[in-house]
């Protein structure tokens, strides 16, 4: 568990420099924002394959055994390293759960929304690929309904190629990356479609604190929506430089961004 | 040893450890002969030092060779404003390299983020006096007063040191200048970007080719920048060029005009041992510097140095440990920003000791046949002129010795960034923020 809390540092303090890559004299430095945005892939790796074991942790609410097995090889293929981050109880991952503001359907894909449930299923996917086992993205995509109807989920290959079909799809959203995510997470807070991961519902589910959390995204949602506006301007200003730290799997990336931690970095800025 | 090549730059305002941000230095780089230093600092300013030459006379002293005094001051680049990207350009010298000389002038590239210059040092210790028409002070002469004609005639004067920019090579980059490397050629130079390698002619600055262009056709597919490029000391045609990834390519210009694809690729695979968060950030090239023989390459990630044999692209032959006591502390480091520093490396004259610097005011010399390494301080406190550098030792566990520093308590403020190594001598030049300290071995130490 701690492995999310320092995750979810690790993303907050990669957002932070993000912003103040902008502000900074000199103007946008390519490479550092690169190994930012690398190191906050990384973290987002990380995260997800928390929010599964975390589901796992849940199991008796709401899913099957079999989770467990997943959660543990996840664990295996994805270990973190140690680091002497300090280890809190995760009580930051809630904070997760501020995307259901009106706390329904929890079992969306945190990656993407709406209209791209196919990318962000399919990048999910292929992250899931890289940290879990074939079986273990068939079952928990399963677990999924919305996206089911989108996605066949049966062999990676299919996912691969979803992924292929969807990346141009999200890279050409990417070009206009803030403003886009932007508008889903005003959407979201609109619909109350949260982008919320099961396992991250799941894992708050787990949290005595969840109640409070709850209370607390619809003031994060709305504090989301006022500062993208005005953090998308900021990015838009500095044309192509800001696009080049997103990758086109950082599409979802950019929503776990924005809208998770983006309650500890807008609380520090 | 070195006080008197101090860096004259240091603020003496009254908050004694107050360092003002222009007066940082950012490169440091020895001619070809060793005879000057040049610095380049945060502000633009670029400071010439000039080693004294000794008249050794009959005397056989060894090792009592000249101290580096300040030789020209001047700007060479201002800040700058980018209209249409709304950007203001750094004035920060990124590097300075001296042209190979050809005449009794000094050549020497310098540049910023986006605009490299071409400056010649001369130097002038005579004046014409005598002219008919204007007096000494330059003031037009009442043609009445002229009775007689005579011919100038140039007679000395006190040293001057001009410094005039010569070329401008500007517009040539999208994204930010880390290496201009001067061609063996003597004609030639290339300079790289975060994404481009370009190469130009030093006499003509409205047009350079572009000799490496890894920008992706969609930049969300951006995965690695080059982060440093240099020519081959000997061959006009190779260069190599470092990466974020931490591969190094070694490209050949007689394949083909762009040198997209390289002609060998140098990477060594990651211990998924150590896998991290940080790995990636950890494994990104700082700095590439070929060996004075051409056949080695040496490279600084943040936690070691390696040596690669440009015969074997599968791996370097050697790898030394700066910091590796702070692969534990990563996570701070990449919060303080102390993980994006970017270290140089540099080889001796003879190729058989490297040197790179690290925190706490700390550098690292190994010596390769030896593979064994040392720390060393240059700090100011400890540093008296003529003293004799004393090794340092980081407390990692075991017996812990007096004077031994631990971990915890490296001032990573204290970072030395960037060094030279002279062409020909055991003399090294250290920028320790806005210090210059300049060492000399002294082979036999019975003569001091």
């Amino acid at each position: 568990m701690e492995y999310k809390v320092e995750a979810h540092r690790i993303m907050s303090i990669s957002l932070g420099k993000i912003y103040n890559s902008r502000v900074q004299r000199g103007g946008i430095k390519l490479h550092k924002n690169l190994l930012v945005s690398l190191v906050l892939r990384s973290a987002r790796q990380v995260y997800l394959s928390e929010y599964y074991s975390g589901a796992c942790l849940n199991a008796q609410n709401e899913r099957e055994g079999n989770e467990w097995d997943i959660t543990d090889s996840e664990r295996e293929k994805f270990p973190p390293s140690a680091t002497e981050c300090d280890r809190v109880e995760s009580t930051e991952e809630p904070q997760q759960s501020e995307q259901s503001e009106k706390g329904r359907d929890y079992r969306e894909n945190d990656d993407e929304v709406k209209s791209d449930q196919a990318d962000s299923t399919s990048t999910l996917q292929q992250e899931q690929n890289q940290n879990s086992s074939l079986d273990s993205v068939a079952k928990v995509s399963s677990e999924t309904p919305p996206e089911t109807s989108n996605e066949p989920k049966e062999s990676p290959s299919d996912s691969a190629v979803a992924e292929s079909d969807s990346t141009p799809e999200a890279n050409g959203e990417s070009h206009q990356p803030p403003k886009t995510q932007r508008k889903r997470s005003a959407e979201e807070s609109e619909s109350g479609d949260s982008p919320q991961k099961r396992t991250k519902v799941a894992s708050s589910n787990a949290e005595e604190s969840e109640e409070a959390e709850e209370m607390d995204t619809s003031n994060v949602s709305n504090l989301i929506t006022i500062f993208g506006s005005s953090f998308s301007g900021l990015l838009s200003k500095d044309g192509a430089k800001p696009e080049a730290e997103d990758s086109g799997q950082i599409c979802c990336d950019q929503m776990l961004k924005n809208l998770n931690p983006w309650s500890t970095a807008i609380v520090a800025f | 040893m070195g006080e008197d090549g101090e860096n004259t730059k240091i603020n003496h305002s009254f908050l004694r450890d107050y360092v003002t941000e222009a007066d940082v230095i950012s490169t440091v780089e020895f001619n070809q002969t060793g005879d000057l230093l040049a610095t380049g600092d945060k502000g633009g300013r670029v400071v010439i030092f000039q080693r004294e030459t000794e008249s050794k006379g009959e005397s056989e002293e060894l090792g009592e060779s000249g101290e580096y005094n300040v030789y020209s001051t001047f700007q060479s680049h201002e800040p700058d404003f980018d209209y249409l990207k709304s950007l203001e350009i750094e004035e920060k010298i990124n590097k300075i390299r001296w042209l190979p000389q050809q005449n009794a002038a000094h050549f020497l590239l310098s540049t910023n983020d986006k605009t490299i210059k071409l400056w010649k040092v001369s130097e002038r210790d005579k004046r014409p006096e005598g002219y008919n028409l204007k007096d000494e002070e330059g003031r037009i002469k009442d043609i009445s007063t002229v009775t007689s004609l005579r011919v100038p005639v140039l007679k000395p004067t006190d040293l001057m040191v001009e410094v005039r920019p010569r070329r401008i090579f500007a517009n040539g980059h999208t994204y930010h200048v880390n290496s201009i490397s001067v061609n063996s050629d003597g004609e030639t130079y290339l300079s790289a970007d975060d994404l481009r390698v370009n190469m130009w002619h030093l006499d003509i600055t409205d047009r350079s080719f572009n000799i490496v262009d890894i920008k992706p056709a969609n930049m969300e597919d951006l995965t690695e920048v080059i982060t440093a490029a240099e020519f081959h000391p000997q061959h006009c045609h190779l260069f190599v060029y470092s990466s974020s990834k931490g591969t190094l390519r070694l490209c050949d210009m007689r394949d083909s005009a762009l040198c997209d694809k390289h002609s060998k690729i140098f990477e060594e695979p990651e211990d998924p041992g150590n896998r991290s968060f940080f790995s990636e950030i950890i494994s990104s090239v700082s700095d590439v510097k070929f060996s004075h023989s051409g056949r080695y390459l040496l490279t600084r990630d943040y936690l070691t140095v390696k040596v690669w044999d440009l015969n074997m692209e599968k791996g370097p032959v050697e790898t030394y440990q700066v910091h590796e006591y702070l692969r534990s502390k990563l996570c701070s480091l990449y919060e303080n920003d102390c993980i994006f520093d970017k270290f140089e490396c540099v080889w001796n004259s003879t190729d058989s000791v490297i040197m790179t610097g690290a925190y706490n005011s700390f550098f690292r010399m190994f010596d390769r046949e030896t593979g064994r390494g040392v720390t060393l301080e240059a700090w100011r406190e400890s540093s008296k002129p003529r003293a004799v550098l004393r090794t340092r030792r980081i407390y990692t566990g075991g017996r812990r010795r007096r004077g031994d520093v631990g971990v915890d308590s490296l001032d990573f403020t204290k970072k030395i960034l960037h060094m030279a190594w002279h062409p020909a001598e055991n003399i090294i030049a250290i920028a320790a923020t806005n210090n210059l300290y300049i060492f000399q071995d002294r082979v036999n130490a019975e003569n001091m």
